[in-house]
């Protein structure tokens, strides 16, 4: 294909640059200026403001996309404390996919990296649990085996299995009991609670997944939350077994006997595709 | 595959968008409506919901996509990823026609999720046939474009928009999707003669007509999608039915959407006046064969 005019090329970077700026082109004399060279502007609105126009439109789809998909770190932030991570985060990370969908992909590792929000855990944990709906949300589809299927594997079969984890499952490690976190927040946006008292500290081990197609979340042990992340790993049962138990600080008996309750659970809200033997 | 070839492209009636607030009334209740239209990224995703959703409406209506970044106008090389995910979609859903918009969307990997205006000039004209004719080979499916509001009008422009609109579609041989709100919007925008553009538009190329609302922010229109259809795109909509026939009629609603009645009763609006003005003798939907 034939490479586009190089006119076009050259408006549409300038444009680009221009349309991501975080203030108004009016209060920048370059950027007036070039954006004076592309629009000519008419009887009510100069070059300049027609193409202020568009970055004003690009700032309000995104940091409201943002919005949408972190709605508890939005009740936590505050509305102007919201507009000052999402548009430092879209200076850090500018949208790469087609779809808003991925747009905030990056905000968890963002936040727990970058000052101010590094020095509040509750921002990262509700970044990592609100990205985490968004992953389960549309994850692919997946038919989850039944408990008898895993039952019916020899025992010395056990050890070198792999179990595939539907992929929904979404395993989010809190650091405080902020599961509930986020129905408040929405309470508190649709004005039905004037207040959104901050969660005790944890830890705590979420699972989320898509169950009948709907969004769910539950508190598991911390064993069995190692577990869970060992295999979704790619580690073979019985390394992921040693593994979540020394995570865990669980011995081998009390891991053993918890195990079965583990799977009988996991198998019925239909977190288990696949069970395969090696090789 | 000629376009004119595809002209056996069916009238679907007036339908609406399909939106995440109407999702349960409709799926549930499967009320009276002629077809929808879905956003088409907001169904490129792995499953869940999105798709179960869309499965659902299939099987009771007829649907069809209409993309929002594709940015045929770009600079950038067309999303392969997307264009594969796309194509995959659109061959699961069997629609009569796909549709995106004439305009550009981001530059040196970055997606801005704006439908940005592009110059009107012969260079701009020649670029994008060029990614038409790609697109539409690659879908193996009739594709429409559609003009955009716009708020901008740039120094280099050399010709009227429905000019690069119409030289697009004839040379790429495209479909035209012909956005009555749109060419309002940027008519008051930019003082242009709304009605010519409707006129200049060739007939035969349109596919679908899009209606919507927007908001007046003094100094300019801004195509929101968060209101009625005023006065003023009705008109616009009657002068094109009077010349494209019986056309596919989509009444967009995407902010501040109402209840489905509120909604439904626009598109019956549409289909009443679309009725009227074809009563009245408007051509049938021109059919050229080539011998």
């Amino acid at each position: 294909m034939s490479p586009a005019p190089p006119s076009l090329v050259e408006l549409q970077t300038s444009l680009m640059d221009l349309l991501r700026r975080d203030a108004s082109l009016s209060t920048d004399a370059d950027a007036s200026a070039r954006a004076a060279e592309i629009a000519t502007g008419n009887d009510r609105l100069t070059g300049v403001e027609q193409v202020d126009i568009y970055r004003e439109q690009y700032f309000l789809r995104h940091v409201g996309a943002l919005r949408e998909d972190f709605e508890s770190l939005a009740a936590l932030l505050g509305e102007d404390g919201f507009d000052a991570l999402a548009r430092a985060y879209l200076s850090a990370h500018p949208p790469t996919s087609f779809t808003l969908r991925d747009l905030g992909h990056a905000l968890p590792a963002f936040v727990a990296e970058r000052a101010p929000w590094r020095d509040d855990a509750l921002v990262a944990d509700m970044a990592r649990l609100e990205w985490a709906f968004v992953d389960a949300f549309d994850a692919a589809d997946a038919t989850k085996i039944e408990l008898a299927a895993i039952a019916s594997m020899p025992e010395d079969a056990w050890p070198l299995a792999r179990v595939r984890l539907h992929p929904s499952v979404q395993l989010v490690e809190m650091a405080h009991v902020a599961e509930d976190y986020r129905s408040q927040a929405r309470k508190l946006l649709a004005g039905e609670i004037s207040e959104l008292p901050r969660p005790e500290p944890g830890p705590r081990y979420i699972v989320v997944f898509r169950g009948s197609e709907k969004l769910k979340y539950i508190d598991v042990d911390r064993g069995a939350f190692a577990l869970l992340a060992a295999l979704r790993d790619g580690h073979a049962l019985g390394d992921a077994c040693e593994r979540a138990a020394a995570t865990a600080e669980m011995t081998e008996q009390t891991f053993q006997e918890a195990l079965g309750g583990w799977f009988q659970s996991w198998t019925s809200w239909g977190w288990i595709t696949a069970l395969e033997r090696a090789g | 595959m000629s376009f004119r070839k595809r002209h056996g492209i069916g009238d679907l009636g007036v339908g609406v968008g399909f939106r995440t607030k109407h999702y349960p009334h409709v799926l549930e209740t499967k009320p009276a409506m002629d077809w929808f239209e879905v956003i088409s990224e907001n169904f490129l995703v792995a499953g869940g919901p999105p798709r179960a959703n869309v499965e659902r409406l299939k099987d009771a209506y007829p649907v069809v996509p209409h993309g929002v970044s594709l940015s045929i106008g770009g600079n950038a090389p067309l999303d392969d990823d997307y264009l594969r995910r796309l194509k995959a979609f659109v061959d699961w859903l069997d629609p009569p026609w796909v549709s995106d918009h004439l305009c550009w969307g981001g530059a040196a990997g970055l997606h801005i999720h704006e439908l940005l205006p592009l110059p009107h000039t012969e260079a701009v004209a020649a670029h994008v046939v060029e990614r038409v004719k790609r697109v539409q080979g690659f879908l193996e499916r009739p594709f429409a474009l559609e003009n955009v509001s716009s708020y901008m009008t740039f120094r280099e422009s050399t010709m009227q928009e429905w000019e690069l609109l119409s030289t697009i579609a004839e040379r790429a041989d495209c479909g035209i999707l012909l956005d009555c709100n749109n060419v309002y919007v940027s008519s008051r925008n930019h003082t242009i003669d709304a009605d010519a553009y409707i006129d200049a538009v060739p007939a035969d190329r349109v596919v679908q007509i899009h209606l919507a609302g927007h908001t007046d922010k003094g100094k300019y229109l801004l195509d929101t999608h968060s209101d009625h259809v005023c006065d003023a795109v009705w008109k616009l909509y009657e002068r094109a039915i009077g010349r494209c026939g019986a056309v596919s009629t989509l009444v967009e609603w995407d902010d501040d959407i109402p209840e489905w009645d509120v909604l439904s009763e626009e598109a019956a609006t549409a289909r009443r006046l679309r009725a009227s003005v074809l009563s009245r003798g408007a051509s049938p939907r021109p059919v050229e064969v080539r011998p």
